[in-house]
């Protein structure tokens, strides 16, 4: 692949994440780069590999939606590492006016 | 102190020739003289250390039976959940996160006698390979303080190597635990995956991720390794072991081992004086039983570009959750997506930033197919490749790092520069293998590292090669 094509600001929105204006400089000279270096990756014919195939034979363990009792003590470490807390629950800004 | 190593320091704990404390007294003292110039510990536990020190020696003197790692003082890298104790991952976001729970590795260490003296540096989020992306400070390396300990692990390597603990646990993504200890000249290693439980590790990459040792010996390793690995049922990747790791059952010689060694491993961009001592170590296996045959990985180069596309995908993944709402610090706005932007982007270092960005990018519409599945492809392949190799040898030789430890700094600018320092470990994990890196000689004066790979859950192939080796060159 020949140029790559990588905007900063788009994908930085994309990864919520809020750039100084030297981080936006750096990333912007920088990341094309990187991805020039693992574009070499489209050397290789993959085209007879089956890509949703996983390097286990792990399956997915279920179990059912049901809440599962927690101590009062872990509960309570739990909530204290919270950086915000209203009642014994997570305190977040408001999502709707 | 006359007993240096973990089954040296339980052995005379059990005979009575010390007591646990004095053990404990003995790195702590060692730590105060030497970890203000190494900088490996972002915290020491001074006082719960001497409690599980005490209890140690409660129970010898009750007669009771001693646990495995009864006394050994063991180090713990900052991202693994220890209740009670802040686990930052080297980032600024986690300051003043304080583990809930312990993980399983922390929890198994604990019922095995384990004495947890501290937690110690890293890379942010164990993104690097050199610790010096750290938010709280630069470890250096004890063999040459001006050089970087390597990474992300650099912390639990350089402890090892001063001698500030006989053993530590670091976590190996693409070369973690492996390099440092490559760099420094311990002994680390990386498990299958699967043989070690994530539970209340900090993720970094879920399918690379892997906790393991670092020693100053193969038994060592292999004691370290036993007490920590097995089933959890709360790390559902974790698998039944058809066999430990005891170093009770770890043999001396390479009696009728077959070792590969791939062509492709010896690239131009390698250090004369690493492959000098890399070839030395190849001629005394060979002098000394081992069959030596030359094999052939073709897909090796690809190794670290899928491993530069998964890796970030999996971490912009994982450090979602880091948005100020359930950890680290909050921005502060009332609108909750200031909020996020505001926490992520003064929360998280440059290096953080930067692979979240190719993550992001690799995984939206329009990339997908072109990045993150064709790596996962390249990683099929990659991963066969290794199985075929593995049907004709028992373990694979290669040095564990093109070049020996580098200058503070010098490679800190340049990310392309310090990816390359992984080219000969991300191998592993991007086919799951396990890997454990041994000293073999020095270069320029300092520390090379020689790497033994087997096939999955062949763990104890490459401990029995590293304790042969050790036999050879102590």
């Amino acid at each position: 692949m020949g140029n790559i094509e990588f905007n900063v600001d788009s994908v930085a929105k994309l990864a919520m994440l809020d750039l100084t204006d030297e981080e936006r400089a750096m990333f912007a000279q920088q990341l094309p780069s990187i991805m020039a270096y693992v574009s070499k990756l489209h050397e290789v014919d993959t085209s007879k590999v089956d890509s949703s195939a996983y390097l286990t034979d792990l399956k997915n363990v279920m179990r059912e939606d049901v809440a599962i009792d927690l101590s009062e003590d872990l509960r309570a470490d739990l909530i204290k590492a919270f950086p915000s807390e209203k009642g014994g629950a997570l305190e977040v800004p408001a999502i709707f006016e | 102190m006359e007993y240096k190593t973990a089954i040296d320091i339980r052995k005379a704990i059990e005979a009575k020739e010390i007591t646990a404390v004095a053990v404990l007294e003995h790195y702590l003292n060692q730590i105060k003289e030497k970890d203000n110039e190494v900088g490996a510990f972002l915290e020491v536990f001074e006082d719960e250390a001497r409690k599980q020190a005490e209890h140690i020696d409660e129970m010898v003197a009750n007669g009771q039976s001693l646990p495995r790692m009864a006394g050994v003082p063991i180090a713990i890298k900052d991202n693994m959940l220890y209740k009670g104790k802040v686990a930052s991952a080297g980032s600024q976001i986690l300051e003043k996160y304080v583990s809930a729970y312990d993980s399983t590795v922390v929890k198994r260490l604990k019922e095995a006698g384990a004495v947890i003296v501290g937690r110690t540096n890293m890379d942010e989020f164990a993104m690097g390979s050199s610790t010096e992306t750290s938010a709280w400070k630069v470890t250096k390396n004890p063999v040459d303080i001006t050089k970087v300990p390597g990474g992300s692990s650099g912390g639990s390597a350089a402890a090892v190597a001063s001698g500030m603990v006989p053993v530590a646990l670091g976590s190996d993504t693409g070369g973690s635990i492996r390099q440092p200890a490559s760099l420094c000249g311990v002994v680390g290693m990386k498990p299958s995956y699967g043989r070690v439980s994530r539970f209340g590790l900090i993720a970094l990459g879920s399918s690379l991720d892997q906790i393991g040792p670092f020693a100053t010996t193969a038994k060592d390793t292999a004691l370290v390794l036993e007490v920590i690995e097995g089933i959890d049922e709360h790390d559902a990747t974790t698998v039944e072991l058809a066999e430990t790791t005891a170093p009770e059952i770890v043999e001396s010689d390479f009696k009728g081992m077959k070792f590969g060694v791939p062509k492709e491993y010896f690239v131009d961009e390698m250090d004369s004086g690493v492959k000098e001592a890399i070839e030395k170590a190849i001629e005394l296996i060979k002098n000394n039983g081992g069959e030596i045959k030359e094999v052939s990985l073709p897909l090796t180069e690809y190794a670290l570009p899928a491993y530069y596309i998964i890796q970030p995908a999996e971490a912009s993944s994982n450090l979602g959750r880091f948005d100020g709402m359930r950890y680290g610090s909050r921005g502060l706005s009332d609108n909750l997506k200031e909020s996020y932007l505001m926490a992520r982007g003064t929360g998280f270092g440059k290096e953080v930033k930067r692979r979240i960005m190719v993550g992001a990018y690799v995984l939206s519409a329009g990339y997908y197919d072109a990045y993150y599945k064709k790596a996962l492809q390249v990683r099929q392949m990659i991963a066969r490749d290794f199985e075929r190799v593995f049907n004709e040898v028992d373990v694979i030789i290669s040095p564990t790092s093109p070049c020996t430890a580098w200058g503070l700094g010098d490679k800190f600018d340049d990310p392309i520069a310090m990816y390359l320092a992984d080219i000969f470990t991300v191998s592993a994990n991007i086919a799951g293998i396990p890997g454990i890196s041994v000293p073999c000689g020095t270069a320029n004066g300092l520390p090379v590292g020689l790497q033994f790979l087997a096939g999955s859950f062949q763990d104890g192939k490459i401990i029995h090669a590293a304790n042969a080796f050790e036999a050879l060159t102590k």
